[in-house]
């Protein structure tokens, strides 16, 4: 298994309560890449992502960014990795009370000293590379959910980050929506040599833009491999959920004791 | 039984840890160290949570103020002392009737208010992208609002008695012909500035602190979906009422049950 | 939102906040205000203090002088030892002065007079008022009244 990537997950052990959402988890990211975590709803991917991002700390194990343990950083070495990653939130998660100009400018403001021409000039920018620039003076409510993400994904690469978090980018969108932003995480990831993270159980969309898959199941990876290798796997588990089998590995019924003995009025 | 107890102490314990939870949340946002760009989003909280406070606190104390004006003369016209009801409308509304019910209205528009919109702020993950712009949600979010609440009640408090002692002339001196300067006078003589106006306003501050902190606790960390931020804003007004009401007799215990 | 509405309304939300202060100060209690201002304590004892309490005034001509601090019983001679402060302004209280415990109206509240004497020498701390008045007590008076009614007989 490779361990060196641009991001390393080194046996990461991470619970929630009394269930254990991963055992002793290795994985690791490839540079300029786009990668895609999947796994069935609950399997964990959006938690990684926040581990990725610092903002839950495993419980065992190292999560390494940029070969930096970031359990070990302080607050403020933490913020400045931070800006070097943009996240791009499930629900775009853009500040309602400012308008689509400033959302993007927000990061800019707070990190960057630009003057307000090549502040104007690089929010404009970045608008364009979502297609939103005739937007920029409408407010979040006004949007539809796809423009939101496309305006979040503006705002995630407005500081020119090295790696880009995508968590669920496709879910509830229609079609069109869809592929405007397969497009865009494509083209992003081709023009700034991004290395792009994306969370999604959008099986199709996912694998036809990454180089990547690391599918998740069960507290630990149960595979990971371009998405072609996948696709042909022999792999039980792989084959039911890329192949979306309703019953499988992963059982269709909710552990439950036999069904003869928990109907009523029947005589064993 | 010894399960009762189990269960008992475990809710307890829990409660402990809530309690220093909000604690910790607290002291990390009242200690910031204040910026030249934090003032604009301070003026922006005062205007949320005192100025937009206003009219229902101008419409209530008015009425509060007329209804004592009302009861008060009924009550006292009895004994033939009905010029002793402006020093009653008074006394009545600043140490007790405007810090509590000032407080009361401004936990349910105010405290309530914060409540769901950090709480919506939490469910479409604003907070957590604040984070990773490597800005402190307490200090950005939380610390604002705090001090706005603070800042905010004391101020509307002061304008409620004042709007309720007018309510109170306007019905006792202009409506049933009590003598103006018998209004204003027996109550000057009653009234003291330190030990009733101020230990109302010491009232507010109080209050003040405990909505602020129990509405901004509770949608920081309410459960972040829908039936989560609807039970934190329930839970903001009837801790932050309960909270109001009990402290209200301590203070007041404190202030002038002590005589004794 | 505008701005400038913005922070115009909070100013004037602020300004009225104050400005609804200063007016309780001044219009409601009158300038009142219970100044921790210099005082001595006095005391005196009364052979009937019944209804006398704490924070009851101490007036002299009609005017108020101070306050009562506290209520006991002295052990030596068995009566009301009342413990007054007086504001140090009022140091011209003669020696031979007498205190009396007054009603306000026929059932208002109970309060002390003082009735300055002669004497060139004033009351300092400490000092104990002899010459004293107690309390009337309703009922002692009507069955004085009542006696009296009888013997006249």
């Amino acid at each position: 298994m490779a361990t060196n990537g641009i991001i390393n997950i080194r046996n990461v052990s991470f619970y929630r309560g009394d269930r254990v959402i991963f055992e002793n988890l290795n994985c690791a990211i490839a540079a300029g890449k786009i990668t895609a975590i999947m796994g069935p709803s609950g399997t964990g991917k959006t938690t990684l992502l926040r581990l990725i991002g610092g903002q839950l700390q495993p419980h065992k194990g190292q999560v390494l960014l940029f070969d930096q343990d970031i359990a070990r950083l302080n607050r403020k070495q933490l913020n400045h990795l931070r800006a070097r990653m943009g996240v791009l939130f499930q629900s775009g998660a853009l500040f309602t009370d400012l308008s689509v100009f400033e959302n993007v400018a927000f990061p800019l403001r707070e990190h960057m000293n630009l003057s307000a021409d090549e502040l104007y000039n690089r929010v404009l920018l970045k608008l364009e590379a979502v297609g939103l620039r005739g937007a920029r003076d409408l407010m979040p409510s006004q949007l539809s959910g796809g423009m939101a993400r496309r305006v979040a994904l503006a705002r995630a690469v407005a500081m020119e980050p090295e790696i880009i978090l995508y968590d669920e980018p496709f879910a509830g969108q229609d079609p069109i929506a869809m592929a405007v932003l397969q497009r865009l995480i494509k083209g992003l990831n081709s023009q700034m040599q991004l290395t792009s993270v994306l969370v999604s159980h959008d099986i199709a969309e996912a694998c036809a833009i990454a180089d990547q898959v690391i599918l998740l199941g069960e507290g630990r990876v149960l595979a990971q491999d371009s998405p072609a290798a996948l696709q042909a796997s022999a792999d039980p588990a792989v084959k039911q959920f890329i192949h979306g089998e309703a019953d499988g590995v992963i059982p269709f019924h909710f552990p439950a004791l036999p069904l003869q003995e928990e109907l009523r009025g029947q005589s064993k | 039984m010894i399960n009762l107890i189990a269960d008992l102490g475990a809710g307890l314990l829990t409660r402990l840890v809530q309690i220093g939870q909000a604690l910790l949340m607290l002291l990390q946002a009242i200690f910031v160290q204040p910026k030249a760009s934090s003032l604009p989003r301070l003026m922006q909280q005062l205007f949320v949570v005192g100025v937009q406070s206003l009219i229902i606190m101008l419409v209530s104390a008015l009425f509060i103020g007329m209804v004592l004006g009302l009861q008060g003369y009924t009550l006292l016209s009895a004994y033939g002392s009905e010029q002793a009801v402006g020093q009653m409308v008074a006394l009545t509304l600043v140490r007790e009737l405007s810090p509590v019910v000032a407080a009361l209205l401004f936990a349910g528009r105010a405290g309530s208010a914060l409540t769901a919109e950090i709480g919506l702020m939490k469910a479409t993950e604003q907070l957590a992208s604040l984070e990773m712009f490597g800005i402190d949600p307490l200090h950005r979010i939380v610390a604002p609002r705090f001090w706005a609440g603070m800042i905010s009640l004391p101020l509307l408090v002061a304008i409620f008695s004042l709007v309720g002692i007018y309510g109170g002339h306007l019905v006792a001196v202009d409506w049933l012909g009590v003598y103006s300067g018998s209004y204003w006078g027996n109550m000057q003589q009653a009234v003291d500035f330190n030990e009733d106006v101020l230990n109302g306003m010491i009232k507010a501050l109080v209050f003040a602190f405990l909505i602020s902190w129990i509405a901004l606790y509770q949608g920081y960390s309410c459960v972040p979906t829908s039936q989560g931020i609807s039970a934190a804003t329930t839970r903001t007004v009837v801790y932050s009422s309960l909270a109001i009401l009990g402290f209200d007799f301590i203070l007041t215990a404190l202030m002038f049950g002590g005589a004794v | 939102m505008n701005k400038r509405w913005l922070e115009l309304s909070v100013g004037l939300m602020m300004v009225a906040g104050l400005a609804a202060l200063v007016a309780l100060a001044l219009q409601v209690s009158g300038g009142n205000m219970s100044r921790n201002a210099e005082h001595y304590a006095i005391s005196a004892l009364f052979e009937n203090a019944a209804g006398l309490g704490p924070k009851a005034k101490v007036t002299m001509a009609g005017v108020i002088v101070g306050e009562v601090v506290a209520v006991g019983i002295d052990p030596h001679t068995l009566m009301a030892e009342v413990h007054m402060k007086i504001n140090s302004q009022v140091n011209y209280i003669s020696i031979d002065s007498s205190a009396s415990i007054l009603t306000a109206g026929l059932l208002g509240e109970k309060y002390i007079g003082l009735t300055v004497g002669a004497e060139d020498d004033v009351l300092v701390a400490g000092d104990v008022i002899e010459d004293t008045q107690s309390a009337l007590v309703l009922e002692e008076l009507i069955s004085q009244f009542l006696l009296n009614v009888g013997d006249n007989k």
